[in-house]
C-alpha cells in the first residue's frame, strides 16, 4: 500500500476528530435524505451524467460554495492562532506551544485555505457561471463540447475531493499554497502533505484547461447568426478574455508542478539548491501562470459588473468598445508582470524597473473600466436591488484594492512589505472583489436558472455582514502591514501587533455571521420559491439574450435559435414591441446525450491522484491503464446524441407560456432517448 | 465578567484605530513608518509621493461614484437618458488620467528603484561618500536561526546584529536550506536569502536604538521564533562589543558550523557570539550547498513540537549546539 | 413610426432561426484541437524556457558536459524516422481525400512503423547513456535533457495509439464525420510533434555537440 498505513489516520487530533464526526454526520444525512426520496436515479441521470452546460454550470457553483465554507473555516482558524498565540506568555492548547495549533498544523491550514480560496472556490464558482451564462448570451444550445464540459467538472470535482481527503487520511502541505522550493522538495517536506498538494492542484489544472478550450471555442464558433464580434454581450467579451489568459498559462503551470513532481518522485534537480537546480525557476514558472490566473479570476468579475450596472442602471453600458479593449489590454499585459511576485530576489533594477511600469500599466485599463461603469449610471435611473448593490461594493473593493495593488507595483514599496501583511490585506480584497461580483451575479441570475428570484431581506443581512466584517478585519490588517508585520505566522514574536489581530476577531465575527444569514437567505427563498417566480425577464430591465428564454431555461435554451440584430438584443426586441418568447410551429431539436464515462473518468483519476499521493504504484499503474481504456472505449462509441421531438418541444413551451411552475432537474424532452440519424 | 472585559478591551482598540490616522505614527508601533535608516528614510519618502499623488485621482473617483450613484438614483434629480452611451470627450479623458498617473508614478517608481537598488544603492553612494570604509556583515539564515558574521572581526553572532550608527553596513547574504527573507522594518527593506546563491544588502542606521528583524519568507516550523535583535550603537559601544567577542573565546569552524546548522527552533532566544571564526565560512557555506549538501528536516519534528523542543533542550545542555 | 409598424420592420427582419442546423461538427472539432496544440505548444515552450535556463555551466554540476551526452548519429536516425513518418501520414491524408480506405490504412501503418523506429532509435540512445551513468538525477542539465526528450517521446507513444485506434476506425466505420475530424486532428498532432522535433534536434542536440 506504499506510504499509506492505519498509522496516517490523525485520530490523536481532537479537532480532526470533530471534522471527521461533523463530514460523517452531513454525509449520512445527504445519503439518507436522497435514499428517503429515492431520488438516486434522478440524481445519476439528471447530474452526475448530464452534459447540459446549466446543470454542469451548477455543480461547478455547489463544489465552489462547498471549497468556500472549508476554506473559511480554515480562515476562522488562521485568526483565531495568530489573536491566542501573542507573545512569549500566551498559552498553549492541544499540543502547541502557543495557541491550539503547532507550526505544522497551521502551516496545513493557511496552505490548504489559500489553495482552496484560488483554485477550488473561485475558479469553480466562475467557471460554473461562465459555463451557464455564456451559451445562453450567445444564443447557443449548448458548450461546443458537452462532453468535455462534464469532464473538467468532475477532474476539478476530483481535485477538491482529494483535497478534503487529505483532511482525514495523511496530511496536506503545509508552506504556503503557492509552494516553495526548496521548501516542497522531499528533505525539508518528507510527508505526503505536499504530494496531496501537487495532485490536487494538477487535477484543477487539467480541469481548467480543458474548460478554457471549450469556452472559447463555444463563444468563437457558436454564436446565433446575427451576433457579430461588436454585438457580443460585455460578459461573454470579459469570458474570451479570461480563457485565453487560461489557455495559455495554465499548461506553464502544469509544467511547473509536473518538475517538483519530478523531483520529489524521481530525484531530479530542476528546483534543488545544489546540483545544478536552479529554485528561481520555480518562481518564474509559477508565476507566470500566477499573475495571469489573477486575472482570469478578475476578468469575469469585471465581466459581471459590466452586465449588473447596465441592467440597474437602467440604461446602456457606457463606453461599450473601450470596454472590450481594456479587457483585452488587461488579459495581454498580464503576460509581462509576474515578476513582481519577487521583487525581493534581488534581481537587477533594470529587470525590476521594467515589471513595475508594466505592472502600474494594468492600473489603466483597469481605471477606464471603472470610469465606465460611473459613466454608465450617471443620466441612468439606479435601483440599488441586491445584485446592484454586490456590484457597487465590488467598484469600491476595487478602488481600495486598486490604489493598494498600485502601491505595490511600486518596486521599492514592495521591498518593505513584500512578504508581509500588507500584500496579505491588498489581495484580499482584491478577491473579496472577485466574491462579491459572484455573489451579486448569482442574485442576478439565479431566477434565470431556477426560476425564482432569492429574497432579499436576510441578502441584505448577509450583504451588510460581508462589508462589515471586511472593513473589521482587513483595516486592521492593512495597519498590521505598516506595523511590519510578516505573513504565514502561527506565534505572534512582536506583542504589538496583538491588539490588531484581537480586533480583526470581532470582524470575523461579522463573517460567521454572514454565513448564517447566507444559509437562511438560501432557505428562505427555497421555502418562499412559490412567492418569487418569475418570468423570462426577471428584473424587467435586462439587456442580453439569455433574458430571452423562459427561466428555468429548458434543456434546449431556445426553441428557436435567435436572429440577432443589436447588440443588446432583448433591449432592442423590447423597444421594438417584439419581445414575446411564442415562435412555434416547432421542430425537433438535437442535444447531446447524457453519458457516465466523464464521471468515471473523475473517479478514475481521482483514484490515481490518491494511489501517487502514497506511492501504491499498483494502483497508479491501474488507474492510469483505466483511463486510457475508458477514453478509447468512449472514442468507439458513435450514437453520442439524442432527439428531443417538435411534440415535446411544443409541451415544455406550452407549460411555460402557460406560467406552470417547472423544475430545473425535469428531464425536459427526453422521455425516449434514440439515437440521431 | 471576564468576556465583558475582553469585549471592551477589543472595543476600546478599534475606537483607537481611527485615532491611530489622527495622531500621527508617533507610537503606534508602525514600524513601517517610522523609519530610522537612510534606506527605509528614503523608501518612505517615495512611498508617500506614490500614495499621495494616488490619492489624488483615487479620492475624487470615489467621490464621482458616490454622487453618480446618489444623483442618478431612481426618484433622484438626474435627468434619465437611457441611450447615452458613449461620449469622446469622456474616453480621452478617462484613458488620459490613467495614463499621465502612470507615467508619472513609472518615473518615480525607477528612479526609487535605482536608489535604493540593494547591490548598489544610488542614495547611499550620493549621501556617505566621505563615511568611511563600510562595514562588512555576513549574513547565513540556517532552519531557524539568522547567523551574522563579521569576516573582518573574525567573530559572529546568534540572532543578533550589533552595528554602529551612520556607518554603511553591506551585508552578503545566503541560506543553508531554503529560502528566507531578512528583514528590519525600521532600517531595510526585505531580500531574499537563497540557498546555493549569495545576495547583497546595504544600509546605514540613522539613530541609535534596538530593532527588530524578522524572516519573512516561510521556511518551516521554526519560522515564527526565527526574529532576531538589532542593536545600533555608537563606534565607541561597536568595539567594546568586538572584544567582548573576541574574549568569549568560543570558535566556529567549517565542521562546527555543520553542526550548528542543523533544523533548531529558536524558542526563547538563541543569542551566542562566536569569537573565532573561521575564515571565508561565508563562501564555504555557499560552495556546499551548491555541491548537495541538504540538512534534512526530520519527518515528525514538526508535528510534535514540544517533545522536540525538549529533546532540543538536553541537546542544547549536553553542548551539542 | 408607430409602434405597431416598428414591430413589424423588426418582425421582417426575422427574429428567429427557424432552420438552424446546427453547428459544423469538423470545423468545431478541429478547431478545438487547435486550441488543444496551443497549450501543449505552452508546455513545450515552458520545457524549452526550463532548458534555456538549466543549461549554463553551473548547472551541469560538474557532471557530463551537453557534447558527452547527445550523440548526433541517434539524433539523426531519429529525425529521419520522425520525418518519414510524417511523409507516410501526409499519404494518409491524400488517400482521405480519395476516400481510399485500404490506401490510407497502409499509410497509417507505414507512419506508425516509421514512428516505432523513432522510439526504438530513442530507446537505444536512452539506454546508452544509462549504462554510462548519465541519469537524470545527476544535474540540473541532465534532468531537463531527459525531462525533454521523454515528454516528446511520450507523444510519439500516444500518436501510435491513436494511429491504432484510427485503423480500426476506418475499417469498421468507414469515413464518418467523426473519424474524419480525428485523422484530421490525428494529423495536426503528428505534425506539430515533428516540428518539436525541430526543436529538439537544434536546441538539444545541435546546440549540444558545441557547447
Amino acid at each position: 500500500m506504499g506510504r499509506l498505513s492505519l498509522r496516517q489516520i490523525p485520530y490523536q487530533n481532537p479537532i480532526l476528530v470533530g471534522t471527521f464526526v461533523f463530514a460523517l454526520i452531513l454525509g449520512a444525512a445527504i445519503v439518507g435524505l436522497v435514499t428517503y426520496h429515492k431520488r438516486w436515479g434522478v440524481l445519476w441521470r439528471e447530474w452526475l451524467t448530464t452534459v447540459d452546460h446549466k446543470k454542469i454550470g451548477v455543480m461547478y457553483c455547489l463544489i465552489g460554495l462547498v471549497m468556500l465554507f472549508r476554506g473559511f473555516i480554515d480562515a476562522l482558524m488562521i485568526r483565531t492562532q495568530q489573536a491566542i498565540a501573542v507573545g512569549p506568555h500566551s498559552p498553549g492548547y492541544l499540543g502547541a506551544l502557543h495557541g491550539y495549533l503547532t507550526p505544522f498544523h497551521a502551516g496545513q491550514i493557511f496552505t490548504a485555505h489559500g489553495l482552496i480560496m484560488v483554485v477550488f472556490a473561485a475558479t469553480p464558482l466562475l467557471v460554473g457561471l461562465m459555463n451557464i451564462i455564456v451559451p445562453l448570451q450567445i444564443g447557443a444550445r449548448d458548450m461546443a463540447y458537452p462532453y468535455l464540459n462534464a469532464l473538467g467538472l468532475w477532474l476539478t470535482a476530483a481535485g477538491a475531493a482529494l483535497v478534503m481527503v487529505s483532511l482525514f487520511i495523511g496530511n496536506f502541505a503545509h508552506g504556503g499554497w503557492y509552494g516553495f522550493v526548496p521548501y516542497f522538495e522531499l528533505p525539508y517536506s518528507p510527508g505526503v502533505g505536499v504530494d496531496y498538494w501537487l495532485w490536487a492542484f494538477q487535477l484543477s489544472v487539467l480541469g481548467t484547461t480543458l474548460g478554457s478550450i471549450n469556452l472559447i471555442a463555444t463563444i468563437v464558433k457558436m454564436r446565433a447568426p446575427g451576433m457579430t464580434w461588436m454585438r457580443m454581450p460585455i460578459f461573454t467579451w470579459a469570458s474570451l478574455s479570461a480563457n485565453l489568459i487560461a489557455l495559455t498559462t495554465f499548461p506553464v503551470l502544469m509544467v511547473c508542478l509536473a518538475l517538483l513532481a519530478s523531483d520529489r518522485y524521481f530525484g531530479t534537480h530542476f528546483y534543488t539548491a545544489g546540483m545544478g537546480g536552479n529554485l528561481m525557476l520555480y518562481n518564474d514558472l509559477f508565476w507566470v501562470w500566477g499573475h495571469p490566473e489573477v486575472y482570469f479570476l478578475i476578468l469575469p468579475a469585471f465581466g459581471m459588473m459590466s452586465e449588473i450596472v447596465p441592467t440597474f442602471s437602467e440604461k446602456t453600458l457606457f463606453g461599450y468598445a473601450t470596454m472590450v479593449i481594456a479587457s483585452f489590454a488587461i488579459g495581454g499585459v498580464s503576460w509581462g508582470v509576474w515578476l513582481h511576485h519577487f521583487f525581493t530576489m534581488a534581481a537587477a533594477p533594470s529587470v525590476n524597473s521594467f515589471y513595475s511600469v508594466t505592472t502600474m500599466l494594468v492600473g489603466i485599463p483597469t481605471g477606464v473600466k471603472v470610469f465606465n461603469w460611473i459613466f454608465t449610471m450617471y443620466r441612468g435611473r439606479v435601483r440599488f436591488e441586491l445584485p446592484m448593490m454586490w456590484a457597487v461594493l465590488s467598484l469600491f473593493l476595487l478602488l481600495v484594492g486598486g490604489l493598494t495593488g498600485m502601491m505595490n507595483a511600486f518596486a521599492t514599496n514592495d521591498y518593505m512589505w513584500h512578504n508581509g501583511v500588507f500584500v496579505v490585506a491588498h489581495f484580499h480584497l482584491m478577491v473579496l472583489l472577485i466574491a462579491a461580483s459572484i455573489f451579486g451575479s448569482v442574485e442576478y441570475w439565479f431566477p434565470k436558472v431556477f426560476g425564482f428570484k432569492l429574497e432579499a431581506r436576510w441578502g441584505k443581512a448577509f450583504f451588510w455582514c460581508i462589508v462589515l466584517g471586511t472593513g473589521w478585519v482587513f483595516i486592521p490588517m492593512f495597519l498590521l502591514g505598516f506595523a511590519g508585520m510578516t505573513r504565514r505566522l502561527d506565534y505572534i514574536p512582536y506583542t504589538q501587533w496583538g491588539p490588531y489581530l484581537r480586533v480583526m476577531l470581532v470582524g470575523m465575527g461579522f463573517y460567521i455571521l454572514a454565513v448564517a444569514f447566507f444559509f437562511m437567505h438560501l432557505y428562505v427563498s427555497l421555502r418562499d420559491r412559490a412567492k418569487n417566480r418569475v418570468g423570462a425577464d426577471a428584473w424587467g430591465t435586462s439587456r442580453s439574450l439569455e433574458w430571452m428564454t423562459h427561466s428555468p431555461v429548458p434543456a434546449y435554451n431556445f426553441a428557436f435559435v435567435p436572429q440577432v440584430h443589436a447588440r443588446d438584443e432583448w433591449a432592442w426586441r423590447k423597444e421594438q414591441g417584439v419581445a414575446d418568447l411564442k415562435s412555434g410551429p416547432y421542430r425537433d431539436i438535437h442535444m447531446p446525450g447524457n453519458t457516465g464515462v466523464p464521471f468515471v473518468l473523475g473517479a478514475l483519476a481521482l483514484a490515481l491522484a490518491f494511489a501517487l499521493t502514497w506511492r501504491i504504484w499498483w494502483l497508479s499503474g491501474l488507474a492510469l491503464a483505466l483511463c486510457v481504456a475508458v477514453v478509447i472505449v468512449r472514442a468507439f462509441a458513435e450514437d453520442t446524441d439524442t432527439v428531443i421531438s417538435a411534440q415535446d418541444v411544443e409541451r415544455a413551451e406550452r407549460r411555460y407560456h402557460d406560467g406552470e411552475v417547472v423544475p430545473m432537474e425535469e428531464p425536459m424532452g427526453r422521455p425516449t432517448p434514440r439515437p440521431a440519424t | 465578567m471576564v468576556i465583558g472585559q475582553t469585549v471592551k478591551k477589543w472595543l476600546r482598540f478599534t475606537y483607537g484605530i481611527p485615532m491611530l490616522f489622527l495622531n500621527g505614527c508617533a507610537h503606534s508601533g508602525l514600524l513601517l513608518l517610522e523609519p530610522r535608516g537612510l534606506l527605509s528614510d528614503t523608501a518612505v519618502h517615495y512611498f508617500t509621493l506614490d500614495v499621495g499623488i494616488m490619492l489624488l485621482i483615487i479620492v475624487p473617483t470615489a467621490l464621482l461614484a458616490i454622487w453618480a450613484m446618489w444623483r442618478y438614483r431612481r426618484g433622484g434629480r438626474g435627468a434619465y437618458r437611457p441611450d447615452w452611451s458613449h461620449s469622446g470627450r469622456i474616453e480621452l479623458v478617462v484613458w488620459g488620467i490613467p495614463l499621465v498617473t502612470v507615467a508619472v508614478l513609472s518615473y518615480l517608481s525607477i528612479k526609487a528603484i535605482y536608489e535604493l537598488n540593494p547591490y548598489n544603492p544610488t542614495i547611499l553612494a550620493r549621501t556617505h561618500k566621505a563615511a568611511g570604509r563600510p562595514l562588512r556583515v555576513d549574513v547565513i539564515a540556517t532552519d531557524w536561526r539568522w547567523l551574522f558574521i563579521y569576516p573582518r572581526q573574525h567573530i559572529a553572532s546568534v540572532n543578533e546584529l550589533v552595528v554602529p550608527v551612520h556607518r554603511p553596513i553591506r551585508f552578503r547574504l545566503t541560506s543553508t536550506s531554503v529560502v528566507n527573507d531578512f528583514l528590519i522594518p525600521q532600517l531595510v527593506g526585505m531580500i531574499d536569502v537563497m540557498p546555493g546563491m549569495r545576495v547583497k544588502e546595504a544600509m546605514v542606521v540613522n539613530k541609535p536604538g534596538h530593532y527588530l528583524g524578522f524572516s519573512a519568507d516561510y521556511s518551516g516550523a521554526g519560522l515564527s521564533w526565527m526574529h532576531f535583535d538589532t542593536h545600533a550603537v555608537s563606534v565607541a559601544q561597536f568595539r567594546r562589543f568586538v572584544a567582548a567577542a573576541r574574549s568569549s573565546g568560543r570558535g566556529l569552524t567549517d565542521t562546527g558550523f555543520n553542526r550548528f546548522a542543523r533544523p533548531f527552533i529558536a524558542v526563547g532566544g538563541a543569542r551566542q557570539v562566536f569569537g573565532r571564526v573561521q575564515q571565508g565560512l561565508f563562501g564555504h557555506v555557499v560552495r556546499e550547498v551548491m555541491r548537495g549538501k541538504v540538512w534534512r528536516t526530520p519527518m515528525d519534528m514538526t508535528e510534535n513540537m514540544v517533545r522536540y523542543m525538549k529533546q532540543q533542550r538536553a541537546e542544547q545542555n549536553a553542548g551539542e549546539y | 413610426m408607430s409602434v405597431m409598424s416598428r414591430s413589424e420592420n423588426a418582425r421582417s427582419l426575422g427574429l428567429w432561426d427557424r432552420d438552424h442546423e446546427g453547428h459544423d461538427v469538423i470545423g468545431t472539432r478541429t478547431f478545438g484541437f487547435w486550441l488543444y496544440m496551443l497549450t501543449d505548444a505552452m508546455v513545450y515552450a515552458a520545457l524549452f524556457a526550463t532548458f534555456g535556463v538549466l543549461s549554463h555551466v553551473v548547472n551541469l554540476a560538474g557532471g557530463p558536459s551537453p557534447a558527452a551526452v547527445v550523440h548526433p548519429v541517434y539524433a539523426y536516425g531519429e529525425t529521419v524516422a520522425l520525418f518519414v513518418s510524417v511523409l507516410a501520414y501526409g499519404g494518409a491524408m491524400v488517400a482521405l481525400k480519395a476516400g481510399n480506405k485500404a490506401a490510407l490504412i497502409g499509410a497509417l501503418g507505414a507512419a506508425m512503423v516509421a514512428g516505432g523506429v523513432f522510439l526504438g532509435l530513442a530507446y537505444s540512445d536512452i539506454e546508452r547513456l544509462f549504462h554510462a551513468g548519465i541519469v537524470p538525477q545527476a544535474s540540473g542539465y541532465l534532468s531537463i535533457f531527459f525531462g525533454l526528450i521523454l515528454y516528446h517521446a511520450l507523444h510519439i507513444l500516444v500518436g501510435m495509439v491513436w494511429m491504432l485506434v484510427m485503423i480500426v476506425q476506418v475499417m469498421t466505420r468507414g469515413f464518418t464525420s467523426n473519424v474524419v475530424y480525428r485523422l484530421i486532428n490525428l494529423r495536426l498532432f503528428w505534425h506539430f510533434q515533428a516540428v518539436i522535433w525541430v526543436f529538439v534536434f537544434t536546441f538539444v542536440y545541435l546546440q549540444g555537440t558545441v557547447l
